[in-house]
């Protein structure tokens, strides 16, 4: 079959209303089930997927893939709205989209974060479509030790996220790798910090940590100080943005799209450190840079523009290689078996219409989204006008519901209630989260990732610079540790020259 | 169609209570513990059953993932619910067998579950990378013992089937001490450790066929050998029996429905028939087929019997080659 009727035959699969009307469903439904928290994008595809059983290949397919990145954007809405991330991918968003919220400018920060997702989306599929098998033969040269070089470099993301004081950021970060040793370890099978509980012996439930240290301490500091915003009452404000406002952002929309798909072709990584690290780029770029997790618009873009750039990209190992990049491909894989098909390189001999459909199919989900996405900020955004005597009791409950459905265990309910005491005690001590919760992701990988480089190596630490990848991520790792340090000692500068002028302290209210 | 069936079942649970005569088993709802996450194999191997289970069974079937720590928060659930048939789990390979085992430190026993069921057998099959100059099973262990300790396999973890299964394979090809002259590399998932098989960051693995089956379709990986007593469709490798090495046809995955020990009588025999019905059904079949493993529905004694065989025979291997963890 030439590349030409196969691609006439996957135009024809996918111009048929099912496939369309399942995509735009599974978009719906994904941005629905994304913007309850709680309930992430993840759980909303294992739930759909026993639909697409008695579905044709195409549209269950299809289906599955809307809700993936309906999901993924969805995720944003609670975040920006109420601080509470509906994914784990979405808590970079809430670093600036939340303050945006609180300033009354949720419309503008919903709208930014969906272009941006859009943007991404389609950058996303595009290089899904283009250059897959590029990235494929690249994600293959990624064992351990490359990984755990990438990790190492991430880490450098802390900087960008610990707000006024670099060393307050490294104590979180510290306390947060701490606690995601609990559980069983599973290279060498022991437990860990489980004191006998077989619950423990899990470890903390990733979505239960992130709801407790972001959503409750808000809901805590508004219950002991409910007068604090009475007289500020919160505003939706127009979700129109300027023509300036885009353009400032475009630039870290599509460095976000780039790190999203470099990210997501490499299996194991997930959404939720692309989003950071877009971020962190962006806020190290920007002019604005003072304004980063005040609620700068731009903070907003380059979180989502890396989440969803991954959206595509993870799609890259599972078409072309067989490989699922994350839990979410994991169970498309699944619905590609039911119906007999192999996701893999004889995907492209044997059924080319349907790869191509696929395709097309991808680049339509990106429009789709954008429209999906107008309505849902539309909808959702008067959640800003509810009075927050009512909103945070609602939201405390979701919260508690959202968290026991992750695994109908009453025990990740309290592991969000403690989260969310240490969450309100970094909070009164000006502790920032977002380090915190960076490295309770990434503690894990770096240690798992240095382990199975050791056994590779039988302990030898060369293994650490066997390629041109791993040294060109120490290289990177080393010019962010020098640019932290100068920048560090920088502020540190003018705070000394600020208080020998004594002039007042700057507050960093840009505009 | 779902939310009918639920609002009829709780409609019946609610007049059976009211009522207070004790009636035929099952009056309410069933919950039906899976142990592993959604969208694993586990999982949906226990999805494909539900659907023509859930028209044979009069009540309706509640599927809940409770995954972590290798299965044991599910287990543990099931145990500690109440013996009336109405909590029940998906007991697998790892979670029964593997695990029981090779750790002493489980916060379970077998002996704690009274097994209904085994419906799913999955045979194990090694595989190699297709650029890999090894071809046969001979090729690998004149490998090994040419090399010692140069040659990695990789495996989802201790006290997983793979990483027993490297090693069993190992051990009955007649490498002395596998552990130290082999590198075993665990990683997060099935997935995961066939991606470094491909990466070429390990050699080989030893795992269900069902994991393997898309990789050796697509011609990125040959299989050396399967575990069944036939071949398996897909996979053009001699089995173990033509190998002579018929003991490790013990390796071989499989999925069961069990309950608390307490379970009645009464219980499991109403399951065992509903079973004999459910595995009849052709979609499920299908499904099966498709992903590589073989229906094989055991009765009760059966199932306990070929439990038993097996932990007795993983418990051998982990004792000899010092695995206990």
């Amino acid at each position: 079959m030439s590349f030409f009727d196969a691609f006439v035959q996957g135009f024809a699969l996918v111009a048929q209303w099912e496939s369309l009307a399942f995509l735009a469903l599974g978009i719906a439904i994904g941005v629905v089930a994304g913007a309850i928290p709680g309930m992430s994008a993840t759980m909303a595809v294992a739930l759909t997927l026993p639909f697409t059983f008695a579905m044709q290949p195409i549209t269950g397919i299809l289906l599955l893939l809307g809700v993936y990145k309906g999901g993924i954007f969805g995720g944003s809405i609670p975040a920006i709205l109420i601080k509470t991330p509906g994914t784990p991918a979405s808590s970079a968003t809430a670093l600036d989209g939340y303050p945006m919220a609180e300033q009354g400018k949720a419309g503008k920060a919903l709208s930014m974060a969906l272009y941006a997702s859009c943007i991404a989306d389609f950058v996303s599929n595009l290089a899904l479509i283009l250059v897959a098998g590029w990235l494929a033969a690249f994600a293959l040269n990624f064992g351990p030790p490359e990984f755990f070089t990438l990790i190492v470099f991430s880490l450098t993301i802390i900087a960008g996220v610990s707000g006024d004081s670099l060393l307050k950021g490294a104590v979180a970060a510290l306390f947060g790798l701490l606690l995601a040793t609990v559980g069983m370890d599973f290279i060498g099978g022991t437990n860990r910090f489980t004191f006998g509980s077989p619950d423990m012996m899990a470890g903390l439930n990733f979505i239960a940590v992130l709801i407790g240290l972001f959503a409750l301490p808000e809901i805590f500091s508004h219950i002991r100080n409910p007068k604090e915003r009475e007289g500020n009452v919160r505003k939706l404000g127009d979700s129109h943005l300027t023509r300036e406002e885009f353009r400032g952002s475009l630039k870290s929309i599509l460095r976000g799209s780039a790190i999203g798909v470099f990210m997501g072709s490499i299996p194991g990584i997930g959404a939720a450190p692309s989003a950071f690290l877009s971020y962190s780029e962006a806020r190290r770029a920007s002019p604005n840079r003072e304004n980063f997790g005040k609620g700068e618009i731009e903070g907003v873009a380059a979180a989502e523009a890396g989440n969803n750039g991954v959206a595509g990209a993870t799609l890259i190992p599972l078409l072309s290689l067989g490989i699922p990049g994350d839990v979410i491909t994991a169970i498309i894989i699944g619905a590609f078996m039911i119906h007999g098909l192999t996701p893999g390189p004889l995907l492209f001999t044997n059924h080319a219409d349907l790869v191509y459909a696929l395709f097309i199919g991808l680049i339509a989900s990106s429009v789709l989204l954008l429209f999906i996405g107008w309505f849902a900020v539309r909808g959702f955004r008067y959640v800003a006008d509810i009075p927050s005597n009512l909103l945070f009791p609602s939201v405390l409950v979701l919260c508690i519901f959202g968290v026991f459905a992750i695994n109908n265990s009453i025990f990740d309910v309290g592991v969000m209630l403690v989260m969310g005491l240490l969450g309100y005690a970094m909070l009164l001590l000006k502790f920032p989260a977002a380090p915190f919760l960076i490295a309770f992701i990434l503690g894990p990988l770096l240690e798992d990732k240095f382990r199975q480089s050791m056994l590779m190596s039988r302990g030898e630490l060369d293994i650490f610079v066997r390629g041109p990848i791993t040294i060109i991520f120490w290289c990177l790792t080393v010019i962010s540790v020098v640019l932290i340090v100068r920048s560090t000692m920088a502020a540190a500068r003018i705070r000394r020259q600020q208080r020998r002028t004594s002039m007042p302290p700057r507050t960093g209210t840009n505009g | 169609m779902k939310t009918p069936m639920m609002i009829m079942g709780l409609a019946t649970a609610t007049i059976a209570l009211a009522g207070a005569v004790a009636a035929e088993y099952p009056e309410r709802p069933i919950q039906m513990v899976i142990p592993y996450g959604p969208g694993g194999v586990s999982d949906l191997s226990a999805r494909a059953l539900a659907g023509p289970l859930g028209q044979i069974v009069p009540q309706p079937l509640v599927l809940t993932n409770r995954a972590g720590a290798g299965g044991a928060i599910g287990s543990v659930s099931v145990r500690d619910a109440d013996a009336d048939g109405y909590t029940l789990l998906f007991a697998r390979v790892g979670t029964h067998t593997v695990n029981p085992a090779m750790n002493p430190n489980l916060p379970y026993t077998v002996d704690e579950f009274r097994f209904i069921a085994i419906y799913e057998l999955n045979p194990v099959a090694c595989v190699v990378d297709a650029g890999s100059d090894i071809h046969t099973i001979d090729d690998l262990i004149e490998r090994v013992k040419g090399n010692p300790g140069e040659v990695a396999f990789s495996h989802p973890g201790a006290g997983t089937l793979p990483y027993l299964g490297g090693l069993m394979v190992l051990d009955a090809f007649g490498v002395a001490d596998p552990l130290d002259n082999v590198i075993d590399i665990p990683t997060e998932s099935d997935a995961a450790s066939l991606t470094a098989v491909l990466q070429q960051t390990t050699e080989f693995f030893c795992g269900s066929t069902s994991s393997a089956a898309g990789f050796v379709a697509n011609g990125q990986m040959r299989p050396l050998l399967v575990t069944s007593p036939e071949p398996v469709v897909g996979f053009d490798a001699p089995t173990v029996a033509d190998l002579g090495k018929p003991e490790l046809q013990a390796l071989v995955g499989w999925t069961g429905i069990a309950g608390p020990a307490g379970l009645s009588d009464e219980v499991v025999e109403k399951w065992a028939g509903w079973l004999v019905e459910a595995v009849k059904d052709a979609e499920f079949r299908g499904f099966m087929d498709a992903g590589g493993s073989v229906v094989n529905l055991m009765s009760p004694d059966e199932s306990v019997a070929f439990i038993e065989s097996a932990y007795q025979n993983f418990r051998r291997l982990v004792l000899e080659l010092d695995l206990e963890l």
